[in-house]
Parts: C-alpha cells; structure tokens; sequence
C-alpha cells in the first residue's frame, strides 16, 4: 500500500490491485462502516452530554425556581414564575433595547469604516511590509476584551490618561470618560469599535478576494467607472461574506460582556448595561439564581434563533454554487 | 440543510496569485501609505501599554504623558520574580495546549464521521455545535458552578482542561469538517478498495491532507482559551488562574490599580498574540468566523 502517493494528492498513481470482493464481505463492510461512524462520535458526543446537554438542562431547571444564594429560604418550585416576571421587568427589557441600539450603533460603524479600510488594504497588496501592518491592524480583535477593557482605562483616566491630556492642550475641559453618564456609551462603543473594525476589515479583505480575478479585469478592460465595478462587478460577489460579518457582528453584541464589566460594570448607574452584563450582574452579585437562569434561557434561545439565521444564509450560498455547477 | 461547508476555490486560486505578484514586486502608493497609518493608529493603544511597560510608576502616572523616557526593565524583572507570575504563564499554557490537543483529537474523529458516513442527526449537531458560539457565556456560568462543585471540580486542572476540551470542540469539528469535506471521497474509496483498513484510510491518507486544518484549529483554540477569562474566574481559583484573571485581580490589589504590573503583565500578554497573528494570517478569517468561511486576505 502506497500511502505516500496517496497523501500527494495523486491518486492516479495508486496501484491498482484487483478487488476480490464476495457479496458476504460487502455485508460485513457495511455494517462495520455504522460502527465505524458512531464510533468516531463517541468521545465528541460524550463531551457534548457531559459539558453541555447537562448544563442546559440544569439551567432549564434552575429556571422553574425560587432560587437565591444569600437568603435562607432555600428552593422553591414556582413554575413558570421567572419566566412571567421577566415579561414585565423593567430594567431587564432597558438593557435589551439598550443592547439593540448598541448592536445597530456598533454594526453600521464597524461595517462602513471595516469596508473602507478592507478596501484599502485590497488596493495596496504590494504595500511594503503588508503582512506587518496587518498584524498590527488585527491586533486588537485577538485579545481577550478584558485586557482591552484595561488598557483603555489607562488611556482614558480623568488625570494621567493620554486622551485627556490631548483633550485639555486643546483647550477642553477634562472628561471622565467612564463615570460620566453622558459619555460611558459612546466610550463602550467606541472601543468596541476599535476592537472590532478589523474584523469587518478581514470581512471585507476576505469579500473582495472572492471576486474574480478574470471579471475584475475584465471591467477594466471596459472601462468602467469605480462606481460601476462596485454595482455591477465587486458587490455582487463580495455581499456574501460581508453579509456573513455584519451576522457575526450582529450576534456577538448580544456576548459583549467581559469589555463593559471591566471598564464601567454597566454603571454609571445603568448606562451601559448590555444584556449579557445584566445577567451577569444579576447571577454574581445578587445571587439570585432561578432568576438569572431564566434570562439565560430567555438568550439560549435568541441565540439559537441567530444560528438558525446565520446556517440560512451559509446554505443559501452553497445551493446556488451547487445550481451554479450543475 | 446538506452542505454547510463553504468553500470557494476560486477564491484560493487567485488570492494565491496576488500573493505571488505581491511578493515580486513591492511598491508605496497612497492607498498603501493610509493602510499604514490606518495599521497603525488601531495599534496606538497598545503600543502605549508596551511603552508603560518600560516606565517607572511615575512615569506612567505623569501629567503631561511622557512619549520620551529612560527605559526601564524593573517592571519586567519584578514581575518574573514574583513567583505567582510565572505560575499563571504556566497555567495558561498547560489549560491551553492540553485541553485543545485533546480537543482536537476528538474532533477531527467527529468530522470524519460527519463528513464521511453522515450519520442520521449531523446536520442537527452540527447546528447544536455552532449554536455554542452564539450563546452569551454568562448564560452558562451559573450551571457549570454548581456542576463543578458537585464534582469536586473547581480549581482543579483536569475539571478546567475537560471545560475548556467542550469550550474548543465546536470550532474544531466544524473547521475540521470543511477541510475533509474539501478531500475527495475516492482516496478513502481508492484506499478501501485495495485492502487498506479504515483506521489506515484515516490516519494515512486523509489525516495528513487536512494538515492546514489542523494548524488552524490548534492556533485560534490555543487564542481562544488563552483569552478566556469569565469561566477561568468563575471556576478556577488561585491554583489554576490564567493570565486574564491575574490581569483582572491586579485591578482591585489595595484600592488603586497597579499600572506597572498590568503594563508589563499585558505586555507579556499580547506579545505571543501578535506572534501568532504574524505567522498564521492566513488562517485569520477561518479562525475568526467558526470556520465558516475561508480563503485568504
């Protein structure tokens, strides 16, 4: 058996070796080949139960109680209790629309200003030291939110902070950029806006490869105007995988937890708390477990919907390349 | 709901090609000049906490900031010797590396099996796996707590390695499951028919195919749970803290937080990041969309 030929890539050169095959080993084939494929799962599948099958049915369950950690009444079954409090929970329905504004904010900032720098880098391929300017540029959306939180609240402080030293030589008054009410939000948005541009930027790097080579070339050859290759060449090839970023995007705003936690808890007061905070807050700080797990289910669920939203449109894609092919 | 996998080869194909004229030829014109100082300012910020990382105390706390200063090493040289530092280095890299080797031994065994045998409910898991990147990490916290206190678990190396195995393995089989459903079914075919075994077709013949795969899935699980912070935090202690959590306490050590030791710390921090990103960029878009969508920028 030639395995070196075959993990080449060239399976023609494989010997050919006459199949001597009976009807009975077949049979035996296909029945090993079941127990090959549920055998292969196994481990995955043991993970998956263990790790998240339980889980999900433990918060289930939570969800049905009366359940907080620092009083001492211990649990009581109260049905669908949370669920109906949480219909009418005032600070809880704030922070969704809150979030949804941010999630709007946050989308079309990223998209505009990621396009036009996935632009950018697409017309400058022979950059000198592209690879680096790369790497500094997709920097930020690798590290742990936490530390961007941190780093941010050096460069922001009221007193030593480098923004603000830029803010007052220009002849401003200093801003307390994190505690001041009015500015806690349009700062979350901001650095979630330096964290993640680049990922709408790699989006669109990624989109406009996908355009081909021959059309692009083709456009020039008639002349066409910037304009028109973005209408009739580029966007027609390049919404897919944009489309694809905004959903990332879309979605991940509902997760953004670690960066606000570190930089204002949600405060001051309640201004920047987003969704995942909220239910943070609400789990770790006052304990009430049932409670918090209802809202957790409540956003198992939203999140499924999104996954649904998001294979619908990989799918949509992988059809029409199939019709494209056939 | 049949093929989830995207794959374009167009897209390699030519993208391969402008990597080629990109490497014949370098030139400056003004879109490459912005790209620079675009490149830059996103690193701005933490450049800055790399030039902290060299300043005294004083120094970092000066009004007006100082952009020219005697460097220092002290920050660095404290940090490794406070024996706590070196320890939350060790963790990282042990959680790491040991839970997403495992995970993606296991994964690319379930990918096999997906992409070959598509057994009845695979296109149901492979939603259920993607599912868990959409979910709010907080959502899970609470029933993983009580979870890991009932199986003695928390702060315990194998609780939070067999975590973060569960935490990777989403990822991995859908990356992993693209990359073998791009392989032609007639090498396992091919194998099969001229006698070799199964186990023989999967380690010989696909295995060493999916390689880029592997490099991929290994690199940004290795990001992913470096970073990790909330169930490190949660469920974790002082025996098995990673690096974020140590970044994190350093907030609230005496009242005012400690500026050298999180410049140098987070410095230390993002260095092997940066690394990463240098080396592996072109698995950069696979890595940061779950593997679903590929080729190169």
């Amino acid at each position: 058996m030639s395995e070196g030929t075959l993990a080449g890539g060239q399976e023609d050169a494989v010997p050919s070796r006459t199949p001597k095959r009976t009807i009975k080993k077949t049979k035996l084939r296909f029945s090993s080949e079941s127990l090959w494929s549920g055998g292969l799962l196994v481990p995955v599948l043991a993970f998956f139960i263990l790790m998240n099958v339980v889980p999900t049915i433990w918060m289930l369950g939570l969800s049905f109680y009366d359940y907080t950690l620092t009083s001492a009444k211990g649990m009581e079954f109260i049905g669908f209790d949370n669920y109906a409090r949480l219909i009418n929970d005032g600070p809880i329905q704030l922070a969704i629309s809150r979030t949804f504004l941010f999630m709007v904010l946050a989308v079309i900032i990223q998209t505009a200003l990621g396009a036009l720098i996935g632009y950018l880098f697409w017309r400058s391929d022979r950059m000198p030291g592209r690879r680096l300017a790369l790497t500094l540029l997709f920097t930020p959306m690798v590290l742990a939110p936490l530390s961007s939180g941190l780093f941010w609240r050096l460069i922001l402080d009221p007193v030593f902070g480098l923004v603000n030293y830029a803010i007052t030589s220009l002849g401003f008054e200093p801003v307390n950029f994190l505690t001041n009410p009015d500015w806690a939000f349009p700062t979350v948005l901001l650095v979630d806006t330096w964290m993640w541009t680049p990922f709408m930027a790699l989006m669109t790097l990624a989109a406009l490869g996908s355009v081909p080579k021959a059309e692009l070339e083709a456009a020039q050859v008639d002349n066409l105007s910037l304009w028109q290759r973005l209408i009739h060449v580029i966007i027609p090839y390049a919404k897919f995988i944009i489309v694809l970023g905004i959903l990332l995007r879309t979605i991940d705003v509902f997760k953004t937890m670690d960066l606000v936690y570190l930089m204002t808890n949600g405060g001051p007061g309640d201004r920047t708390e987003l969704i995942a905070v909220g239910l943070y807050r609400l789990a770790f700080q006052s304990f009430n477990l049932g409670y918090s797990s209802a809202l957790a289910v409540l956003l198992l669920f939203i999140a499924i919907a999104l996954t649904s939203i998001y294979l619908f449109v990989l799918n949509l894609r992988a059809r029409k390349e199939l019709k494209e092919q056939s | 709901m049949t093929t989830i996998s995207v794959e374009d080869p167009s897209t390699n194909h030519t993208s391969m090609r402008v990597g080629k004229a990109s490497q014949r030829e370098r030139r400056w014109t003004l879109a490459s000049v912005f790209s620079w100082v675009v490149a830059l300012i996103f690193f701005a910020p933490i450049a800055w906490i790399a030039m902290s990382a060299f300043k005294t105390s004083g120094q970092i706390l000066s009004v007006p900031p100082l952009f020219v200063f005697q460097p220092t090493l002290d920050n660095f040289i404290e940090m490794f010797q406070d024996p706590k530092i070196p320890k939350f280095f060790f963790n990282s890299v042990l959680l790491s590396v040991g839970s997403v080797s495992i995970a993606i031994a296991v994964s690319f065994l379930a990918a096999y099996s997906f992409s070959r045998f598509k057994p009845p409910g695979t296109d149901f898991l492979m939603f259920l796996l993607l599912s868990t990147r959409f979910v709010p990490a907080a959502a899970f916290v609470i029933p993983f707590f009580q979870l890991f206190g009932i199986l003695n678990f928390r702060n315990t190396f194998h609780g939070l390695i067999i975590f973060y195995v569960m935490f990777s393995i989403p990822f991995s089989v859908w990356i992993l499951k693209g990359f073998i459903d791009g392989v032609s079914q007639r090498f396992d075919e091919t194998g099969l028919v001229n006698g070799a075994s199964r186990a023989h077709v999967i380690f010989r013949v696909v295995l060493p195919q999916v390689k880029p795969g592997l490099v991929a899935a290994f690199v940004f699980n290795i990001i992913f749970v470096w970073n990790e912070f909330l169930f490190n935090f949660q469920l974790g202690g002082t025996d098995t803290n990673s690096i974020p959590v140590a970044l994190f306490t350093a907030l609230y050590q005496g009242g005012a937080v400690n500026w050298t030791y999180v410049s140098a710390l987070g410095t230390a921090y993002v260095l092997p990041l940066a690394v990463l990103i240098f080396f592996f960029q072109k698995y950069l878009l696979v890595g940061m969309t779950f593997g679903t969508v590929r080729g190169e920028v």
